[in-house]
């Protein structure tokens, strides 16, 4: 049987976002904080993304590394942002920090809000 | 990553929404009981017809331990069910509970819910065949949250208690001031020494109370309240009897109207929908199908003459159009005609429109009746 392609079983950060990461912690008095990535139930799609300032990981998370910056997912988020992205648009018309998700078949109207 | 980790987390991402829970459990049909003197009478010289007027202008008795109940803890559960259904739950206080609709991320429904606000937990009926859909679609939206749930669906026992004199009944035997409990708030109380938690869920549409209380007391209290209540005419009611006034009052029923095929606002829900909340799933598309009135079609009330037809999917049609599909249907005690729920487009609801149901030797006209429907 054909082995099915697979998508990188991981989580990335691109340069930018991580650098808006550091300034936005260096911001808020946190310069050495890393970030928690994660999804939660509900929402107009069904998942909604989280993302928040972290001191450290907890106790089941996985750890990425990347652009200096580390991520910790827990591991049930973990497996439905598989290949995910995390994306940021600035500018004027910028949204801000984006999930670039493969997974994702619908998202809700603002973006937040996701299924699979 | 090693193999083990690799294998757990494949069989998680198999699991998509598509293939979580629920199944659209059409029920089989059961007719209701055609025989006014038929071999469900829980008495003798009880007939359907009597139990029916039992239940709506006297005091009506019904077992309903078969709902299914869980118990859903931890400091995120209101947050999370919440998120999961239409009803804005997170401000209930404790005692007060909500009806609201667990709905997929189309808008569909999932099942119709009772929850309950208590001290320590949440108490949360589910219909009777949906108890494990319900826990398992909880389940898989808990993440990182605070949430954990129990099925304790047959662990404990419930009596619907309905019709005009139920709270005078109520008051006399419990002293807990049945008047007082308002809609859908509970009030903890004793009867005749037994520990009962009174709801008032007003399942019938109408004032009335669920008693949820230990199984093992279920046969006490019955014969109490049959006992005390015999001046007030107080009747047991059958499950056909009981199907009868649900179809009268237009309350859907999972697996009849109550499936992933239907959306909140066509099953007449929208008081449970609540249109100032937080984001929960499926939202955006009851939103929208409220904002612009985009709902195709409504679920009404239909009445024929002639033979009962036991496929409850049966097509309803109009000059050769589809329009709708009957979805249940009893026999009126009263007239002996036919009556039934169905969803029918929207061009066809007027009461009184004439629509028709199969075809050849079996065609028969049916009638859209505003609901309630007369009995």
């Amino acid at each position: 049987m054909p082995k099915a392609p697979s998508k990188p079983l991981t989580i990335s950060i691109t340069e930018d976002a991580a650098q808006y990461v550091r300034s936005f912690a260096e911001q808020g008095g946190k310069p050495d904080s890393d970030i928690r990535v994660g999804v939660k139930g509900g929402g107009c799609s069904g998942m909604t993304y989280i993302l928040d300032l972290a001191d450290g990981p907890g106790e089941d998370d996985k750890i990425i590394e990347e652009h200096g910056l580390r991520l910790f997912i827990d591991k049930k988020s973990y497996v439905f942002l598989a290949g995910t992205t995390l994306e940021y648009s600035g500018g004027l018309n910028g949204k801000g920090f984006v999930f670039n998700n493969p997974n994702a078949k619908t998202t809700c109207g603002c973006g937040t809000s996701f299924s699979v | 990553m090693s193999e083990e980790a690799n294998a757990s987390e494949r069989s998680v991402v198999g699991y998509t929404m598509s293939d979580a829970p629920p199944v659209d459990l059409r029920r089989e049909a059961t007719p209701a009981n055609l025989d006014p003197h038929g071999v469900d009478a829980p008495h003798a010289d009880t007939s359907l017809s009597d139990e029916y007027d039992a239940a709506t202008t006297r005091v009506g008795l019904v077992d309903r331990s078969d709902l299914g109940r869980l118990r859903v803890t931890g400091t995120d559960a209101i947050d999370l069910l919440n998120r999961l259904s239409t009803n804005k739950l997170n401000d209930l206080q404790v005692g007060h509970g909500a009806y609201t609709v667990v709905t997929t991320n189309k808008g569909r429904i999932i099942d119709l819910l009772f929850v309950l606000r208590l001290e320590d937990h949440l108490s949360v009926a589910t219909s009777p065949e949906a108890h494990q859909v319900v826990a398992d679609w909880i389940e898989f939206y808990t993440f990182v949250e605070d949430v954990s749930v129990e099925d304790k669906s047959g662990k404990s026992a419930t009596l619907g208690l309905m019709g005009p004199s139920a709270v005078a009944l109520l008051d006399r035997v419990s002293k807990a001031d049945a008047s007082a409990i308002a809609p859908y708030a509970s009030v903890a109380a004793s009867i005749e020494g037994i520990e009962v938690l009174i709801v008032r869920t007003d399942f019938t549409g109408s004032p009335a109370f669920d008693l949820v209380l230990q199984s093992e007391e279920l046969t006490k209290l019955r014969q109490h309240l049959l006992d005390a209540g015999s001046d007030s005419g107080i009747t047991p009611v059958s499950e056909d009897a009981f199907e009868v006034l649900r179809i009268v009052q237009g309350r859907p029923r999972y697996g009849n109207e109550l499936t992933e095929e239907f959306n909140p606002l066509e099953a007449n829900l929208i008081e449970y929908l609540h249109f100032n909340k937080e984001c929960y799933i499926g939202q955006e598309v009851v939103a929208r199908l409220n904002t612009y009135d985009k709902v195709q079609k409504h679920l009404v009330g239909l009445s024929w003459e002639g033979e009962y037809d036991p496929h409850l999917t049966s097509e309803l049609a109009t000059e050769g159009k589809s329009v709708g599909t009957l979805t249940s249907a009893a026999v009126s005690p009263r007239t002996r005609r036919r009556i039934g729920l169905g969803y029918v487009r929207n061009a066809q609801t007027e009461p009184g429109t004439k629509l028709v149901m199969g075809s050849g030797d079996t065609e028969t006209e049916v009638r859209v009746e505003e609901l309630p429907l007369t009995p």
